[in-house]
């Protein structure tokens, strides 16, 4: 027996009501895409942050020493009680330094993980990959430790933030006295990928502009182990100077053979920033020529040891014993985007963003000589540059590098990056709130 | 006459490069011609030589205190020399384990046994990353074969003279092993029919044990010889493998001369590429591969491959 209710029948009710499902379903689908990932969620709700940190490869090691930097900051939220009350919690998988898988990755913590933000880069390929799917989807993405200056100029995203020092900043605090000091025939020996030339790039115009001449530009494929038929040809061009935009495992080879060889003090090296992870396995014996960092644990600054005492008590089975350059962009990346979430007073992406642009913080918040920004054209923080060499008296068998200057953050800002950076307007990006 | 002065230094690293190459290759080389199986953890087992060397040199033996600040007291050269007895010999020992546990795959899809090694080289990988952290270390060597001295107006590495003179020997001595002496033969015999082999009394089974050990302790001497320029780290022994494979086919799968002969071109073309081509220098062995294996599809000396038997 069929029952009858105003002349529709009950099973043409549920069709009904199961198309107009599938039709709802389907508008939502199908867009506007712009929108989608509005979410109405809890108050309460914690924030989930993917980390994009790479755990093997090139900078395997590098990858897990950003991440402990930025979880570091995550606890110490939480122990404040959250961000606007909510929990922060985050989920990481090894990005394996390949930009495929950065990019499967990025892909899958925004769109099965849910996560809100995405932070954690050292090589620039990766960084650009995830930046990719973070624009489609309108993520922020903090790239921690890429200091490619691409990540700030013709790859630069609205939705990214570059946190670490780039090439063109390193470049600009070393090379005027460099030629001045030591000579005006260089030779650049350059990783074979976007941010060794990149990086290499930036230091040809310098020193061209400072009246220096480029004798040769030598590229190295990734995952060069033997440098010597380099070396040979360096010394057999003779140039005053070799700057090197060597990364990862290769800068660690090529530091052992420079090293063995005793070529570190002809020519006179200068070397792009040399991250603390890369330095630290090797010892003082393979450091030669001056390179550049962001931070270093000795600094003679408040706040200095308090953060280093607190890193250590947080990672007590750490292989690499102390913070350094890496792990302290990761921490700093992290607390940044973490306040701003609490200025804009919610997770909604655009107001995060405008929180964070032209941000400015003070040195001594950040344990640097000079006060920092977000340079709002770029998303680049300007920040302090340091120059170093091996410490040839360590007070304790940490202390490697002796910090040689401090550029203030204007002196040292990659003039060249606004003109190649177009950030995406406001309404271009995808909005959400998780 | 300048070109020729100027190329002289690359042709000499490279000709030294290609000797180190062929010392990575030896161990890959002996297992494949001899066993018919493609050992994937040749480059697991490379890492842990470098490993072991690393502890023995050191001091980092786990030995009583007393006996800790005795072995301390060892001149470094001494201590560096016995890395060299004693690392290959835990090596062998790792890879004669293996060879127990391959020993299901025998007679059955040649994928069981790539499989196996893959997975072997995982675990390999992952213990000395348990074991030893993920942090680089650099192997201490003796002062008489560390530095540099000039030669042609030009600073050399004294150690990679001391490593090539060494890896020359290594290919005299295993050259002599396989082809004057008794198990040598017994080893040939074995790679060429295997049942006439055991149709004469000899134990097949110890003797596949035994290859695979001298063919692990091989990787391991050369992890030890490598780890001073290219560093010690978990996954070092990646960069290992990959040009062994490509030296064994391109020398001729199974074919000690052809692994030699391959070792010193893909160092010639590395090495000249470095200087001339920088940007092609990784790439320039491979498209070695392509050209050689293109007009001779078995190598540069490869018979009809025991593999295709």
């Amino acid at each position: 027996m069929t029952t009858k209710c105003s002349g529709i029948s009950r099973r043409r009710l549920l069709r009904s009501t199961a198309m107009a499902a599938a039709l709802g379903g389907g508008a939502t689908l199908f867009g506007p895409w712009t929108h989608v990932r509005v979410y109405a969620q809890g108050q309460k709700k914690p924030i989930k942050l993917g980390l994009t940190c790479d755990a093997s490869g090139q900078y395997g090691d590098s990858g897990q020493d950003d991440m402990r930097g930025i979880v570091m900051a995550i606890r110490e939220a939480n122990d404040r009680g959250g961000v606007l009350g909510r929990k922060v919690e985050f989920v990481t998988t090894d990005t394996e330094t390949n930009p495929a898988t950065g990019s499967r990755i990025a892909e899958r913590f925004i769109t099965r993980e849910e996560c809100g933000f995405l932070i954690g880069a050292l090589h620039s390929g990766v960084a650009n990959a995830i930046t990719q799917v973070a624009a489609k989807y309108g993520t922020i993405y903090l790239n921690t430790n890429s200091s490619a200056p691409s990540e700030a100029g013709e790859n630069c995203a609205r939705v990214k933030f570059v946190w670490d020092g780039n090439g063109a900043n390193f470049a600009k605090a070393a090379v005027a006295n460099a030629i001045k000091g030591i000579g005006r025939n260089w030779m650049l020996l350059t990783n074979d990928y976007v941010w060794g030339h990149s990086t290499s790039d930036a230091t040809r115009r310098l020193v061209e502009a400072a009246g220096g001449r480029i004798m040769d530009n030598l590229l190295v494929p990734q995952n060069t182990r033997d440098f010597t038929a380099y070396l040979l040809k360096i010394q057999q061009a003779k140039p005053d100077v070799v700057a090197a935009a060597i990364g990862g495992d290769d800068i660690k080879a090529l530091r052992t053979q420079v090293a063995q060889l005793k070529l570190d003090r002809r020519p006179a090296w200068i070397n792009n920033q040399q991250d603390w992870p890369d330095v630290w396995g090797q010892g003082a014996d393979s450091l030669f020529g001056v390179f550049g960092t962001t931070w270093y644990h000795k600094l003679p600054l408040p706040g200095v040891d308090d953060f280093v005492k607190r890193w250590k008590a947080a990672w007590p089975q750490s292989p690499i014993p102390i913070p350094g350059n890496v792990s302290y962009n990761g921490y700093m990346a992290t607390r940044e985007l973490l306040r701003a979430i609490e200025r804009a007073g919610g997770t909604n992406n655009i107001a995060v963003i405008k929180a964070l642009e032209g941000h400015k913080m003070p040195a001594a918040e950040r344990m640097q000589h000079f006060d920092a920004w977000i340079d709002p054209a770029t998303h680049q923080v300007q920040q302090t540059i340091y120059l170093a060499e091996r410490n040839p008296s360590p007070a304790d068998p940490t202390d490697l590098f002796k910090i040689l200057s401090w550029t203030d953050a204007e002196a040292a800002k990659d003039d060249g990056a606004p003109a190649k950076c177009k950030l995406a307007d406001y309404d271009k990006v995808p909005t959400y709130e998780l | 006459m300048d070109f020729l002065v100027a190329l002289l230094p690359h042709l000499v690293n490279g000709i030294s490069l290609g000797l180190l190459f062929a010392l990575v290759a030896l161990g890959f080389m002996l297992i494949v011609g001899v066993m018919e199986q493609i050992n994937l953890a040749h480059g697991s087992l490379f890492a842990l030589g470098a490993y072991l060397a690393f502890v023995v040199v050191s001091s980092r033996v786990p030995l009583p205190p007393d006996l800790l600040a005795a072995w301390r007291a060892v001149p470094i050269g001494w201590r560096y020399a016995a890395s060299l007895v004693l690392a290959p010999i835990g090596v062998a020992l790792v890879g004669m384990v293996l060879e127990l546990g391959l020993r299901r795959t025998y007679g059955k899809d040649p994928l069981y046994g790539l499989l196996f090694t893959f997975g072997a080289a995982l675990v390999i990988e992952e213990a000395i990353r348990i074991l030893f952290g993920t942090r680089d270390y650099v192997l201490p060597v003796p002062g008489t074969i560390g530095g540099g001295f000039i030669f042609l107006d030009l600073i050399y590495s004294t150690y990679r003279l001391y490593a090539a003179v060494f890896a020359c020997s290594m290919i005299a001595l295993l050259w002599l092993f396989v082809e004057r002496t008794p198990y040598g033969a017994i080893i040939k015999a074995g790679a060429h029919d295997s049942e006439i082999v055991r149709a004469l009394g000899i134990n097949l089974s110890r003797l596949r044990l035994l290859v695979f050990g001298f063919g692990a302790a091989l990787a391991g001497v050369a992890g030890i010889v490598m780890a001073p320029i290219w560093g010690i780290r978990p996954h070092m022994g990646v960069d290992a493998v990959v040009p062994a494979f490509l030296i064994i086919v391109l020398g001729g799968v199974g074919s000690f001369w052809g692994a030699v002969l391959a070792g010193l071109m893909v160092g010639l073309v590395v090495g000249l590429a470095g200087a001339y081509a920088s940007e092609w220098s990784l790439l320039s062995m491979y498209l070695l591969l392509i050209a050689v294996v293109t007009v001779r599809a078995r190598g540069l000396l490869g018979k009809k491959s025991i593999l295709e038997a």
